[in-house]
């Protein structure tokens, strides 16, 4: 299937993410050494504290951990892509309007190798690649399956109108070493004006599943299959909406 | 279940189906609705989901914020606004909480300001009331005065204030 382009395309962030596994060393001198290697695209630094929350279910008791990490932020000039950084993890975020793949991706190299520059990666606990789209229409009445391939299915006998939903599914690819998340949700939209949001998270399953030096194949790997689980989730309806360019 | 301030949790297990949860929310937004449901109904084994996706903090702000009665304007530029400046995402709970708290009676509303001569533009939460008196500047003086701080190093901008306008059709607090 050819790669299809939109005037209009609804994607309003799209997030790829690194994180090395347990044995790759990494101290505070880290987001320093990085920071200088990314600073001439991403000169604006800010920090955040991120709080995590862990549940686990032991045999007979549940455990709660609440951690606080934090993170380094770092914004391109205009704000619309930035480099998160925090212990083991990378992640670069565009936002709306997202242009090309190769751009993005330009992104995304650069990351990956000033990481590695900086830290010896043993390997990869995960590598994720998601788009977040958003699609609002101009009316609240919507019927999602005029518009989209994947909704909830609401059957005859219950309340056809929704307050909210939320539907998903995993997907299985590369004999499970992959998964793509595909959710489908009400967003918040303008005044009289429904908002759906459609995310799609391909990511790597199988902790070191993938070699470090085949992290940069998988990301491109990981696209092309996006790409196609997001044309199989709409309808040509949809696509009229976005404007394909032909 | 007791809240937990947490940000966004996911659940999966080793299958190819999942549930996903979203339990608790800022502890600054406890006083305004003590009890929360989880989303999903089985335990499973955590995998640990950092938020990554700056669009879909947002999004789950405003829904929050929504659910709490707070009147958004402009959402997509309200949206624009915290995408290109996040650090204000831990602060806009703290600043309805005070608003709540200083204001109980009060309509609060949600819009994007946009200077008409310079180039500024921030974040405004109007209080509205029924009736205004001369104590309604303290009063918001005192509300901000608990989060001022917090706005210091960040990049972006929130303001407390009021319009002087009587609350509109939506939900008043």
């Amino acid at each position: 299937m050819g790669r299809k382009y939109y005037r209009n395309p609804p994607i309003i962030e799209a997030v790829c993410d690194f994180r090395p596994t347990q044995d790759t060393q990494w101290d505070l001198t880290v987001p320093g050494l990085f920071y200088e290697r990314v600073k001439d695209a991403f000169p604006h630094r800010e920090q955040r504290v991120v709080q995590e929350f862990e549940l686990t279910q032991g045999m007979q008791v549940l455990q709660q951990q609440i951690r606080s990490s934090e993170r380094v932020l770092m914004f391109s000039e205009d704000r619309k892509t930035l480099i998160q950084l925090g212990p083991r993890l990378v992640v670069i975020n565009i936002l709306k309007p997202y242009n090309t793949w190769e751009g993005f991706k330009k992104y995304i190299e650069k990351a990956w190798s000033s990481l590695q520059e900086v830290v010896e990666v043993r390997g990869l606990e995960r590598i994720g690649l998601r788009y977040i789209n958003r699609i609002e229409f101009t009316t609240q009445d919507v019927n999602l399956k005029e518009y989209f391939e994947f909704y909830p299915f609401i059957g005859k006998r219950l309340p056809q109108e929704l307050a909210f939903f939320i539907a998903g599914a995993e997907f299985p690819y590369d004999g499970g070493r992959d998964r793509c998340r595909v959710q489908l949700s009400q967003g918040i939209g303008d005044e009289g004006k429904k908002a759906i949001i459609l995310d799609l998270d391909y990511f790597l399953a199988r902790s070191r599943g993938v070699e470090v030096s085949a992290a940069l194949n998988w990301v491109e790997e990981a696209h092309t299959r996006v790409e196609e689980i997001f044309e199989g989730c709409i309808t040509d309806k949809l696509r009229a909406m976005f404007e394909e360019v032909s | 279940m007791s809240v937990i301030p947490i940000t966004d949790v996911r659940w999966t297990k080793q299958s190819s189906s999942f549930t996903y949860g979203r339990i608790g929310v800022e502890p600054s937004l406890r006083t305004l609705a003590p009890k929360f449901t989880l989303l999903f109904t089985t335990l499973w084994q955590k995998i640990p989901e950092q938020s990554l996706s700056s669009s879909i903090e947002v999004e789950k702000l405003l829904e929050s914020l929504q659910e709490h009665h707070v009147h958004l304007k402009n959402t997509n530029k309200i949206q624009e606004y915290l995408l290109q400046f996040p650090d204000l995402i831990d602060v806009v709970p703290h600043v309805v909480d005070a608003a709540a708290r200083h204001f109980p009676d009060a309509q609060l509303v949600m819009d994007m300001y946009q200077d008409p001569e310079i180039e500024d533009r921030y974040l405004v939460v109007y209080v509205r009331l029924k009736r205004y008196d001369d104590s309604i500047v303290e009063k918001l003086e005192r509300a901000e005065a608990e989060f001022l701080d917090e706005l210091a190093y960040k990049e972006g901008w929130i303001q407390l204030t009021t319009d002087f306008q009587e609350p509109g059709e939506e939900d008043a607090l």
